[in-house]
């Protein structure tokens, strides 16, 4: 039904609307995560509501149908609209699932926290034929010409000449009124990029930190993901000893036991070297932890690895501290100091989920 | 909608028999137009309301989406539509099964009947769809003159406002109309007949104090013509939809007594009846949180019968709220095993609170009458001289919403052009909102006019 469809298309662009206006508070919640397929991410919305006057809270009563002693529960709350219960007004509640392309929400994304786009690295810069039909051009095969656009051209002209007459509209394109459609072509970055996500798991990395960095792994795949149009990602973990794994460990792992960060950087180095070399590939190593290292000696060694070998070979090193209770957070300062002036080099502290907004943009909004 | 829409011979032989049966029964029902959908195309006619002409808004996309959802995940589904019209619009469902389609047909005709004669329907126009087709028209035309953003807003504002109606109104003026009528001696013909009752709800409630703040508002507010034109339609399509909310426990109860009782009549295949058994109790199903409107309508019903009582005078005369103090008596209470139930504050579960019948019987008189509406009232419309609006709402017992209330006020401020200002309780203290169309303010009365 045709007219259906439009309405719900008009829908839809106000829940995009919506989405996009509160798309800080996605920013802090895991309400997306695990919502995301191949190429769209489904997001719950609340249905949008037109107040009305309506009963409120405590008319949560009302006739049921039943067997039941006094006192006894009542299964199944009253559902909205139904029953003669007092609910009948009460429709807001339903949940809304609405599908967003992941392309579609990392341009909010990009709006939302002034992200430039990746200048891609060296001069490597290949292009990929992209694009849509979203041009409009004076000559094209006629396949592709744009109607409205050649009538209103045509309009134009009638009417400047004043051969027009309302009575009559008649309207004749001539040849130098067509538009065509054409394509735009949207230039990506070529090639193939590479995120390594890793994380300390430590004992001192409790439930809320692990969130805080799913949160902030999700928003930054988006992101490069827009960016690229080949993108792998590797989950990298580490106590004492780092070692890879698959997307859903990286979440759910609990180590406990010490923190040995130069591990996990000696393995990312070992994959840059063997697996992702940088003429092939762009690297986003992101590394997550509360900033307690296990010596002072270690977090030399990762200054040392960063500077000479890492830092040289990827766009851009991040590293994420977040705020434990167990954290010194000693880590960042060591890293600002040691490692002053490496302009590839970001870091960023979140203290909690309202911080990652900010950590996201630090990361991602150099455009490297 | 895509593809054909007749029935399929059998089915229309089907048709014609069970309408045979019906009235040989009793029940007296105009034409009644048949057409078959599919379950995706229902679902657009539900979220229209039944009317696929109607106006275009973002609603209406809303409603489909969550119904077609439904429908996908198997979580709901529509066996049939049935609009009231003459002839009464009946749209059946592809997929619904022989038996199915039968049980369909037999309930459409009996709201058929119901629409035809109880006296609710009567005020209502039954060539409402030309009504809504002009409706439509009129407002894509506003669309087309002031732009689809100024209409989309300005009609978001009054349908915040579309339960605000007299749900008595139009059976009022309708019998006035009528004895006008019958006075002057002429029977009434068709056109001049709508004119007449088009005029008298167009201009009975222009005063405070009133129920018709709809009505007031579209007359009085200092609004540009084409959005009175938006507030008429809004207010006009109310109106019409009133008494289906007013009924609708009578009305399912009715056409679920009628398919039951002639289904079981004969028309099944002994093959079917199992299958129309579980399609019957599923739609007469209840649970415990959960009053089902088929089956306390049908219940009733059938009390009535063993009453004794006059089942085709019940169905002309009554509403809900009327029909359950009618019907509702201690051994109904008992014998359907109703109960009151509410929240323990304590627990925080809700609970059974009470079984016995006068409690259930207040309470769902209660949650029935007024058109399950709140009741609100304009009773100045020019409060200390300055113009502002005063509603007070007749508090039952039930709070309302207040956060919404505050913001439907505003709505209704900015419609006005002047300050509004609410009267309702919470608990047992009154509560005052005030709102000038951008703040919303609460707890003070409104000055009472000096000098």
């Amino acid at each position: 039904m045709h007219r259906i469809e439009r309405d719900r298309a008009r829908f839809r662009e106000i829940v995009r609307g919506r989405l996009r206006s509160d798309l800080r508070k996605y920013l802090s919640t895991s309400e997306l995560l695990g919502r995301r397929g191949e190429h769209s991410v489904t997001i719950p919305i609340p249905q949008i509501e037109l107040p009305r006057f309506h009963f409120g809270d405590n008319s949560k009563s009302g006739v049921g149908q039943g067997q039941g002693e006094k006192g006894q529960p009542v299964e199944g709350e009253a559902k909205d609209g139904e029953g003669a219960g007092g609910a009948g007004e009460e429709a807001g509640h339903h949940v809304l699932e609405v599908e967003v392309e992941l392309e579609e929400l990392a341009r909010m994304l990009g709006e939302e926290l002034e992200l430039p786009n990746i200048e891609p690295r060296g001069d490597k810069a290949l292009v990929a034929d992209g694009g849509r039909y979203t041009g409009v051009r004076d000559t094209g095969p006629k396949s592709l010409r744009h109607f409205r656009r050649t009538f209103r051209n045509a309009l134009r002209r009638t009417i400047a000449e004043g051969l027009f007459d309302p009575r009559d509209p008649e309207v004749i394109p001539m040849p130098e009124d067509e538009r065509f459609r054409w394509k735009k072509r949207a230039p990506k970055p070529d090639s193939s990029a590479v995120i390594f996500h890793v994380m300390d798991v430590s004992g001192s990395m409790g439930r809320e930190q692990k969130d805080v960095v799913r949160i902030k792994a999700f928003w930054i795949d988006t992101w490069l993901r827009s960016q690229y149009q080949n993108i792998e990602v590797v989950y990298i973990v580490h106590d004492a000893v780092a070692k890879i794994v698959d997307q859903q460990s990286f979440f759910s792992l609990r180590e406990s036991g010490g923190t040995k960060i130069s591990s996990a950087y000696e393995l990312l180095l070992q994959l840059v070297r063997d697996k992702y070399r940088p003429e092939d590939w762009n690297l986003y190593p992101f590394h997550y932890s509360d900033g307690d290292n296990w010596s002072a000696r270690d977090t030399e060694r990762c200054v040392s690895i960063l500077r000479d070998e890492l830092l040289p070979r990827v766009n851009q090193f991040c590293y994420g501290q977040v705020k434990s209770a167990y954290g010194s957070g000693q880590f960042k300062k060591d890293l600002d100091t040691g490692l002053e002036g490496q302009e590839k080099l970001v870091t960023a502290s979140v203290n909690d989920r309202d911080g990652i907004a900010d950590a996201i943009r630090m990361f991602l909004g150099k455009g490297r | 909608m895509a593809g054909k829409t007749e029935l399929p011979p059998q089915l229309r032989h089907e048709a014609a028999r069970i309408e045979r049966i019906a009235r040989a029964a009793g029940l007296d029902f105009g034409d009644v137009a048949f057409e078959m959908v599919d379950a995706r195309d229902v679902n657009a006619l539900a979220a229209y309301g039944g009317f696929p002409v109607r106006y275009p808004s973002w609603r209406f996309g809303m409603d489909f989406e969550r119904l077609d959802k439904g429908r996908q995940y198997g979580l709901s589904r529509i066996y049939e539509l049935v609009i009231n019209t003459d002839p009464a619009y009946a749209w059946l469902v592809r997929t619904n099964s022989d038996m199915e389609q039968k049980l369909v047909i037999a309930h459409v005709l009996g709201h058929a009947d119901f629409f035809k004669h109880n006296v609710w329907f009567q005020p209502t126009d039954r060539k409402m769809l030309d009504r809504m087709a002009d409706h439509g028209t009129r407002i894509r035309r506003a669309i087309d003159l002031h732009g689809q953003d100024a209409v989309e807003a300005f009609m978001d504002s009054a349908l915040v406002l579309d339960n605000l109606l007299d749900p008595f109104l139009p059976l009022r003026e309708h019998m006035k109309v009528r004895a006008a009528g019958a006075q002057g001696g002429a029977s009434t013909v068709g056109s001049s007949f709508e004119a007449v009752r088009e005029r008298a709800l167009g201009s009975s409630s222009s005063r405070p104090p009133t129920f018709d703040v709809l009505g007031f508002l579209a007359e009085r507010a200092p609004l540009p013509e084409w959005q009175r034109e938006l507030l008429r339609i809004v207010r006009a399509e109310a109106y019409y939809f009133l008494p289906q909310r007013m009924t609708k426990i009578m009305n399912e109860g009715w056409a679920s007594f009628w398919h039951s009782r002639i289904l079981t009549g004969g028309v099944l295949d002994a093959s079917e009846v199992v299958e129309f058994a579980d399609c019957h109790s599923g739609a007469t199903a209840s649970s415990p949180g959960n009053l089902n409107p088929y089956k306390l309508g049908i219940e009733m019903f059938r009390a009535a019968e063993e009453r004794g009582l006059d089942l085709f005078r019940l169905r002309r005369v009554h509403n809900d709220a009327s029909f359950v103090d009618e019907i509702v008596d201690e051994e109904f209470v008992a014998r359907n095993a109703l109960f009151l139930f509410g929240k323990n504050g304590r627990t925080g579960r809700t609970e059974v609170v009470d079984r016995e019948a006068r409690a259930v019987k207040e309470r769902l008189l209660q949650d029935l009458s007024w058109g399950g509406l709140p009741q609100i009232e304009l009773v100045d419309d020019d409060h200390a001289g300055r113009g502002e609006l005063i509603l007070r709402h007749h508090h039952d017992g039930r709070d309302l919403q207040l956060s919404h209330a505050a913001e439907t006020l505003k709505s209704l401020s900015r419609l006005w052009g002047a300050s509004v200002h609410f009267e309702t309780r919470e608990e047992s203290s009154v509560r005052w909102i005030s709102s000038d169309g951008a703040e919303i303010r609460t707890g003070e009365r409104p000055y009472e006019r000096t000098g």
